[in-house]
């Protein structure tokens, strides 16, 4: 509770409780020492007036006269605060006695001890003393006196109420002057606090602490605390620059860059159709040579030609799958609704189509719709299908799959062939351009279709990954 | 033996203001620690209705009336190292009285006790006793005391107004005493104004 004070608090609060714990504990020392040294004067008053009342009681003691004793203790009524006295014989027999309020009895007395000439004793709120009557060295009778100690009390009572009032005026007095030196403790300890809660919350750096007049402990701090700020703003303002710079940056380099990409996309495409025009003409050439000269030629020769015409439109089918590829980069993206699954059949129909005599089991899961762009991801579906067509063309049965699964908590759809497979080692080259795991005499193809997927889904915001193994199949894996 | 007997009839504790011994004495050893078991034990004897004889009182009173008394102090001298309390004429107390003082001091001197028969006997005592049996003759006692410092004590009847200085008196039946005063500074003697309180008249002339 005291910990959750403020400064200010915990400074009034130590100031009333050391101070009035001082006090108590001096108000405790005066009392307590008042209390002995009253205790000491009422035995010592206690002790004279026996004194005096005993010798005076001698000679009635000695002629055995009860009457003058009684005189003499009666004298004791001018002492208020006795309650009771009395004067026995040697042996024991009470003699006389006085008493305050008429009800003569004897208490218990304390033990007088051999060479003892009086003993007193502190019963209740009395003071009860006895002591010997000694005349001419020899002992004669016994006296004892009982006292209250009213006035112990009475000062006690005072003591208190002084003690009290003191304890209030100077708590009083703490919790008036303690705002004096607050003002030169917690004041710069709570605006430097304020200034810091400031400075966390608003970030902002050019506020200052108001410097102390003093040269304490809390000036060290508010000067250190205005440098921490200073170095702060410093630091914040270049951070703030290099920042600005790195920006500024980055976009000239990013803006740099497209032009650059730009330009060699418009190079390649221009170059791609430029490269049609004088492949068109060998194609055609030699097709026009071997119909119209064909017979001219012997085999060897018809051979050759039939090689170049191959390798012309091999050419052709690198060009456009080249000028697609660019195409997919550079076309504008149209997202639709597009049900993936009917993609995939239709394409998978159309393959059948063209090669019923090959034995595939196409499986298909319907309903996976995606959004997307559906030219672009037409082409990817037709490239993973086909690729999985092709990888299968060796076996005699084979079966091709579209599905879902989840991957870490994300839909990725997929497409797994029992084929030729791929090495896993190799994975990661399976998307790159003209890359090629398989010889061409194995399996045909330009190296171009899975780099062109791989741009299409990377359009899309999704990622794609291929699992597989040599003669096992591969699996491919794409999100959107 | 008679002594022993008396001695036990009544023991000393009985006695108002036993004079106790001198510091020393075995016997004062046993009373004081007798003293000191009463008030130890905070316990009161009820008070004690078996009274000791008059004789008794009466020795004790003796001494203790010197005790109240100063000596000129060249009457004091003349009257020799020992603390004389004597007894004139028909002795009414017999062995009491010697049990009761015998051993005792008074300003440092042994008390003894005589007997004497002629108050010319008696001019070293401090204290004379004269009995009743001297009423007769008490003018020409107490004349030849004269001024010799002797502190007189009787029984006989207006004792204090026939030149006497102490006289018992029976009140009730408790016993007191008168005084003359003027008798005793005649003779010298100063009586303590602590002793004239208790007794029962102080008398002025004779």
């Amino acid at each position: 509770m005291f910990r959750d004070y403020s400064i200010s608090k915990k400074i009034t609060w130590t100031n009333a409780i050391v101070s009035g714990a001082a006090l108590l504990l001096a108000c405790a020392a005066f009392i307590g020492y008042d209390v002995v040294s009253f205790r000491r004067a009422i035995v010592y008053n206690l002790s004279i007036q026996a004194q005096i009342a005993g010798s005076n009681a001698v000679s009635a003691l000695l002629f055995d006269d009860q009457n003058s004793a009684e005189k003499t203790l009666s004298a004791l009524q001018a002492s208020p605060n006795i309650i009771r006295a009395g004067i026995l014989t040697l042996d024991g027999r009470p003699f006389a006695a006085y008493s305050r309020d008429a009800r003569p009895e004897i208490p218990a007395l304390p033990r007088l001890v051999a060479g003892q000439p009086e003993t007193y004793r502190f019963a209740g709120r009395t003071v009860l003393l006895v002591r010997a009557i000694e005349f001419q060295g020899k002992p004669t009778g016994l006296i004892f006196i009982q006292s209250d100690m009213e006035g112990l009390y009475a000062r006690l009572r005072l003591y208190v109420g002084i003690s009290t009032i003191v304890l209030a005026v100077s708590l009083l007095v703490a919790l008036l002057i303690s705002p004096i030196f607050q003002r030169e403790i917690s004041g710069p300890i709570k605006q430097l606090a304020e200034i810091a809660r400031h400075v966390s919350l608003d970030k902002d750096y050019s506020v200052r602490a108001a410097p102390s007049n003093s040269r304490d402990e809390v000036s060290v701090l508010v000067d250190a605390f205005n440098n921490m700020l200073s170095q702060i703003q410093e630091r914040e303002g270049a951070l703030q620059k290099a920042h600005g710079e790195l920006e500024l940056r980055v976009q000239e380099r990013t803006t740099e860059l497209n032009n650059i990409n730009k330009e060699l996309e418009a190079f390649s495409y221009s170059v791609s159709h430029d490269l049609r025009a004088p492949l068109r003409a060998i194609d055609g050439f030699s097709q026009a040579l071997l119909e119209d000269y064909g017979e001219q030629l012997d085999s060897a020769g018809q051979n050759h030609l039939q090689r170049v015409r191959l390798a012309a439109q091999r050419m052709s089918t690198l060009i456009d799958d080249l000028l697609n590829l660019s195409r997919v980069t550079r076309s504008e993206m149209r997202r639709e609704k597009l049900d993936l699954s009917a993609v995939f059949r239709s394409i998978a129909e159309e393959l059948q189509r063209e090669q019923p005599s090959r034995k595939v089991d196409f499986v298909i899961t319907d309903g996976l719709t995606v959004e997307g762009d559906s030219r672009l991801l037409r082409v990817a579906i037709e490239n993973l299908v086909g690729n999985a067509w092709k990888y299968t063309s060796a076996h005699s049965c084979a079966r091709i799959e579209f599905g879902l699964k989840q991957d870490n908590g994300r839909p990725a759809y997929f497409v797994r062939d029992d084929g030729a497979g791929f090495d896993q080692r190799y994975s990661d080259r399976l998307f790159g351009a003209f890359q090629r795991l398989h010889a061409m005499t194995e399996f045909p193809g330009t190296g171009i279709g899975l780099a062109t997927v791989q741009r299409i889904i990377r359009r899309h915001g999704g990622e794609i990954w291929a699992e597989g193994a040599v003669e096992k199949g591969a699996t491919f894996y794409f999100t959107l | 033996m008679k002594d022993t007997k008396a001695m036990k009839r009544f023991s000393p504790a009985d006695f108002l203001s036993i004079p106790i011994r001198p510091h020393g004495s075995r016997r004062n050893f046993v009373s004081r620690a007798l003293v000191i078991f009463f008030l130890l034990h905070s316990t009161y004897l009820p008070a004690q209705q078996t009274k000791a004889p008059e004789s008794a009182v009466k020795a004790t009173y003796l001494y203790n009336f010197s005790r109240f008394v100063q000596w000129p102090a060249d009457a004091a001298a003349a009257k020799g190292d020992a603390f004389s309390i004597c007894v004139l004429g028909e002795d009414p107390f017999g062995a009491v009285l010697d049990s009761i003082l015998s051993g005792e001091t008074i300003g440092g001197k042994p008390v003894m006790t005589k007997r004497v028969a002629r108050s010319q006997d008696a001019l070293d005592c401090r204290v004379l006793y004269i009995s009743a049996s001297e009423d007769g003759r008490l003018k020409e006692i107490l004349a030849g005391l004269d001024k010799s410092g002797v502190l007189t004590v009787s029984d006989i009847p207006q004792f204090s107004q026939r030149g006497g200085m102490i006289q018992f008196v029976l009140v009730g039946n408790k016993l007191r005493f008168e005084v003359n005063l003027t008798n005793a500074q005649t003779a010298g003697l100063t009586l303590s104004s602590d002793l004239l309180k208790v007794a029962v008249a102080v008398r002025k002339s004779s």
